[in-house]
């Protein structure tokens, strides 16, 4: 129990908090797609803890462990000339360490 | 192709990180997986996470990264997973580039023979 | 099968074997699907590349040809028949459907299913929501229930476009998507591996599960299609 309490103190996020995605390309394995980089979208879900894959790339244990989210963007946040629906979305699967709270 | 991608060594957009980008029309037509495919997944497996663990899945995606845009788009997708798998594993050192062309070599010397026979 | 394998493996160990004969061991010992080809095709280079992976690792006991045979046991046993048993089963018991929502590795173990470390995540189409999936970063798919990726899924245009233009995309693939309905996309890249529920289509009502789970195709638990009656 005391390490449940212990691991939902440490996450950052909660469900429906709004969050933009870091604007920042640098090199290596990232798995945070260009087109959402920089664009603000919401917590649908939060998925658990898990090892960063940046990490593992190149060998590394992977941990700390990463918490895990997922960010639903409205289709119109992400593309200029979205042709679609106003309510149709993209939920996609995002480490904490790309995200960080919007004002 | 062009200046917009780049290899995961360099900062930027990944040739691999598509997602927007016009590519045409989807082919709906589907093939049969083939032996060898299976056969190479299957080692992929066996050396990863469901198996020995001795390669993950991301060391694989990185090397596909890696492995250049020329490479990347002119290979299908069972080949790009093969050249991954054989560079995670050069990497390891599990076996070293040369081993794997002479033993390729001597296997391809079979297969011709078997078929002048 | 096995005893032929355990031969295999047996050989491997006796260093000295003429190299042609090695080979020709090899060819007929595991890859013999490959029999009839061999006439006229050459194995490409990374056919050649597989092959000789496999005799390095097992030759210097990084793997054995067990595990190996096993691995493509389950890969064997990795097709969208089962994913269309589970989603047949979601179909006619609401409550598994409830399990299979909240949580879809512990639902999915009724069926056997053992998807490693991904958490498998189960999206219901319905009459305001229509759900596709899509990895644009390479192929991510939930193998354990749908076997390996079509090619559709795995090329380039789909992985580009889908998330762009999704509704252009599913129409391709001759589904046509109401404005009123909500398309969501899901781009799955990281742990998460996802399976949609299609709605069920009308007049199925009183139909048995097995009869259901036939008419659920593998594109439709992609979300590129809907499931209907013929």
């Amino acid at each position: 129990m005391l390490f449940g309490v212990e691991v939902a103190m440490k996450q950052r996020f909660q469900k429906g908090d709004m969050v933009s995605v870091l604007n920042t390309h640098p090199p290596g394995h990232r798995r945070t797609p260009y087109y959402c980089r920089g664009k603000l979208g919401e917590i649908e879900r939060v998925c658990g803890e898990y090892k960063n894959p940046e990490e593992l790339a190149y060998g590394f244990s992977g941990e700390p462990f990463k918490w895990l989210y997922r960010v639903r963007f409205n289709q119109a946040e992400l593309w200029d000339h979205y042709s679609g629906s106003k309510g149709d979305t993209i939920d996609i699967d995002i480490y904490e360490h790309w995200l960080e709270a919007a004002t | 192709m062009s200046e917009k991608f780049t290899s995961a060594q360099h900062s930027g957009r990944g040739y691999h990180d598509i997602g927007g980008e016009d590519f045409g029309p989807i082919d709906p037509k589907t093939t049969e997986v083939k032996p060898w495919e299976k056969l190479s997944i299957a080692i992929g497996n066996s050396m990863g996470g469901q198996g020995r663990k001795v390669i993950n899945t991301d060391m694989g995606r990185r090397a596909r990264e890696e492995m250049g845009e020329k490479m990347y788009n002119s290979l299908d997708y069972f080949e790009r997973t093969t050249e991954s798998m054989k560079i995670t594993m050069v990497e390891k050192g599990l076996f070293t580039k040369q081993e794997l062309e002479n033993r390729m070599n001597k296997i391809k010397s079979c297969f011709s023979e078997l078929k002048s026979q | 099968m096995a005893d032929e394998e355990e031969k295999h493996g047996h050989n491997h160990d006796h260093k000295g074997i003429d190299a042609d004969a090695h080979a020709l061991e090899h060819i007929h010992d595991h890859d013999r699907q490959f029999q009839a080809d061999i006439e006229d095709n050459e194995p490409e280079h990374y056919e050649l590349m597989t092959y000789a992976i496999k005799e390095l690792l097992v030759e210097k006991g990084h793997l054995s040809v067990d595990e190996i045979r096993r691995a493509q046991e389950k890969l064997d046993s990795w097709q969208p028949s089962r994913g269309a048993k589970i989603v047949a089963r979601a179909w006619f018991d609401p409550d598994y459907k409830q399990r299979l929502l909240k949580d879809g590795n512990e639902a999915m173990s009724d069926f056997g299913v053992d998807a490693g470390g991904a958490k498998l995540t189960v999206l219901e189409n319905t009459e305001d929501v229509h759900n596709v999936v899509v990895c644009t970063l390479c192929s991510c798919y939930p193998r354990s229930v749908l076997g390996l990726p079509p090619d559709w899924y795995r090329s380039k245009s789909y992985r580009a476009r889908v998330v762009i233009e999704p509704r252009e995309v599913l129409k391709e693939f001759g589904t046509d998507i109401d404005d009123e309905v909500t398309v969501r996309v899901h781009d799955s890249l990281a742990d998460l591996r996802y399976l949609v529920i299609p709605k069920r289509p009308k007049g199925t009502e009183g139909w048995s599960e097995d009869k259901l789970a036939s008419i659920v195709t593998r594109d439709s638990m992609v979300g590129v299609v809907n499931p209907s009656v013929s």
